[in-house]
């Protein structure tokens, strides 16, 4: 027999007396649940191997030139040429940030509604627009991620390979900072509210996904038949209804490298034209989004 | 502070034709409130209107003193809910899940993951923080969604149908916790339409009918446990007069009476008075709810 003794305590419940963040830890907690759902952090294994995957396959080709460069005996700047890839590196980028809309918008939109979270939300210091904006937020961090990471291997795999030294290769290539972080914005803009558009529609995820991705294959096709083969008066302005032509575009011209096959080149279409049709795309998606949301939340 | 949990003025909801909510004026104190009403009364529109979910039609609404049309995000910073339907993500833990749903309500990362602890212990759930929402049983489900209403420590707190799809034994432990909620310092507002879960929980009625206000007040003070409920076969009506009689306080809906006869024993007062009169008993409730009766006097009874 033991002469150990014991007693079972109702500890009861303790009031909260801490601190509140309100409408800002709210809104930092969504975009932080954001970034772990699409990344699928804290989920089963299976849905983490999407993300990483398009994780990998954007860094790969990045990790590899820059490895090149440093291994092949001669191997500079010079004679492989990295720098001049910065733009054909965002144009992988870009389809890789297509993938990942697809991917990411229904993810953080579509089980909220079909489990019934938002109820729950609705009781939280939280507006409609909070939460899209929150949701948002989260897709343009991991986005950013995704292509301001490549752009930083190869930043710094750039100044590695200067014969006078890292350092005045991080100088001699700083102007390319804002234009990455310019690209990345632009792809962003192109791509990512019109996933939150048809998430925002849709009540299946595989459903949303595969409409995203086909509509943008249409649109380039539509808009590539109309602009190139079609022979009425405007049919160039068609160039404007494909968001990832135009975004490419964009990007290439930003880096000085202009594409002449591009719907926007071969329209004879200002990119800045291009640039602003993206936004107007954009905002007329976030719109949608948002008063469909108030109706939700 | 206020003393007012909440308030409707003329409030008219409508989805489409349909008709949810009309002219309802109702101030309901802080405290215990059941809302109750059959399927369709309106309750849960009210809850959400009162959420700020659906706009509405005509009329306004305050909860604890705040405006819903002006003051929405400072009245849902003071709020919890659990909606009757699903508010769980399937694919989380209840671990994960509460520390989220503490994170929504402003609590910084430690402090929500010391109240998701301690709320999943308070509802019984303690083992099974680990597993998937998804793997959750119905009873399980419900004390979740409990569990995120009041993690955040909330001045007050809407359960829409809280014991909807739970067994006797689960019903039991959910009320149990509901009614414990007020010693928590926390007010709560239930809808149900079980007549005795409001009684058993609350201390204050709302009651509702296709949107209307049918009756509210004070609970405690309406209990009569002399108060018998008959129902006949046969309309009771010369039943009713004989008990009255006979010293006994009688209303009428139909083929119901409630009898009240505090001078002696009222059963042994129904039986020798029905069978004088040749009645047929149909069904006698063992001790009259005063919400029932309520519902006798102001409306259909559930």
């Amino acid at each position: 027999m033991t002469d150990t003794t014991g007693a079972v305590y109702d500890l009861g419940y303790e009031p909260y007396e801490g601190e509140r963040r309100g409408r800002s830890g709210a809104r930092r907690t969504i975009i932080a649940d954001g970034i772990r759902r699409v990344l699928g952090l804290r989920r089963k294994a299976r849905r983490k191997v999407l993300p990483w995957g398009l994780v990998i396959i954007a860094v790969i080709p990045a990790v590899v030139a820059v490895g090149l460069a440093f291994f092949i005996p001669g191997g500079t700047t010079d004679n492989l040429d990295i720098a001049s890839e910065y733009g054909s590196f965002y144009v992988l980028g870009g389809t890789i940030v297509l993938l990942f809309s697809a991917l990411a918008a229904p993810e953080l939109l579509i089980p909220d509604r079909r489990d019934g979270v938002l109820s729950m939300l609705s009781s939280r210091p939280l507006t409609s627009n909070d939460y899209v904006a929150s949701r948002f937020a989260s897709v343009v961090i991991v986005v950013a991620a995704f292509l301001l990471f490549p752009q930083l291997v190869l930043y710094i795999g750039e100044a590695g390979t200067y014969a006078d030294g890292i350092f005045a290769g991080f100088v001699d290539a700083a102007h390319k900072i804002p234009k990455s972080i310019a690209v990345g914005a632009v792809y962003t803009i192109a791509l990512v509210p019109l996933a939150f558009f048809v998430a925002g529609l849709s009540k299946r995820k595989a459903i949303a996904s595969s409409v995203y991705i086909a509509s943008m294959l249409a649109l380039s096709i539509i808009a590539e038949a109309l602009v190139k083969e079609a022979d009425f008066a405007g049919n160039q302005w068609f160039a404007l209804i494909a968001p990832f032509d135009t975004a490419n575009s964009v990007n290439l011209w930003i880096f000085d490298a202009p594409d002449p096959e591009s719907l926007l080149t071969v329209g004879d279409i200002h990119p800045l034209v291009g640039l602003a049709s993206l936004i107007v795309i954009a905002s007329v998606c976030v719109y949608i989004v948002l008063r469909r949301y108030r109706k939700l939340l | 502070m206020t003393d007012t949990a909440f308030t409707a003025t003329n409030l008219g909801h409508a989805f489409g034709d349909v008709v949810a909510l009309h002219g309802l004026d109702v101030s309901v104190p802080r405290g215990r409130t059941g809302l109750v009403g059959a399927n369709g009364a309106g309750k849960s529109t009210l809850i959400k209107v009162l959420l700020g979910i659906l706009d509405p039609t005509v009329g306004s609404t305050s909860v604890l003193g705040m405006d819903s049309a002006t003051e929405l995000v400072d009245i849902r910073s003071v709020i919890g809910y659990m909606p009757e339907g699903p508010c769980l993500p399937l694919d989380q833990t209840a671990a994960d899940f509460l520390v989220y749903a503490a994170g929504t309500a402003g609590l910084p990362p430690e402090a929500a993951r010391q109240r998701a602890s301690d709320v999943l212990t308070l509802v019984g759930l303690d083992e099974e923080r680990f597993r998937y929402l998804g793997d959750f049983s119905t009873g399980m489900k419900q004390r979740a969604k409990l569990a995120q209403a009041i993690v955040h420590d909330p001045e007050l707190v809407f359960l829409d149908e809280p014991t909807s799809g739970l067994d006797p034994s689960g019903r039991d432990e959910m009320l149990d916790l509901i009614a414990r909620l007020g010693s928590f310092g926390i007010d709560v507002v239930v809808s149900s339409h079980v007549l005795r879960d409001i009684e058993r929980t609350c201390d204050w009625v709302v009651m509702l009918d296709e949107g209307t206000l049918l009756h509210t007040g004070a609970i405690g003070g309406d209990i009569d446990e002399g108060a018998v409920r008959v129902e006949f076969a046969q309309d009771p009506t010369a039943i009713a007069q004989d008990l009255e009689r006979r010293g006994a306080s009688v209303s009428q809906s139909g083929r119901s009476l409630v009898v009240r006869y505090p001078a002696g024993d009222v059963y042994r007062l129904v039986r020798d008075t029905t069978a004088s009169n040749n009645g047929t008993l149909r069904r006698l409730a063992g001790a009259s709810s005063s919400l029932e009766e309520l519902f006798i006097t102001h409306g259909e009874p559930l």
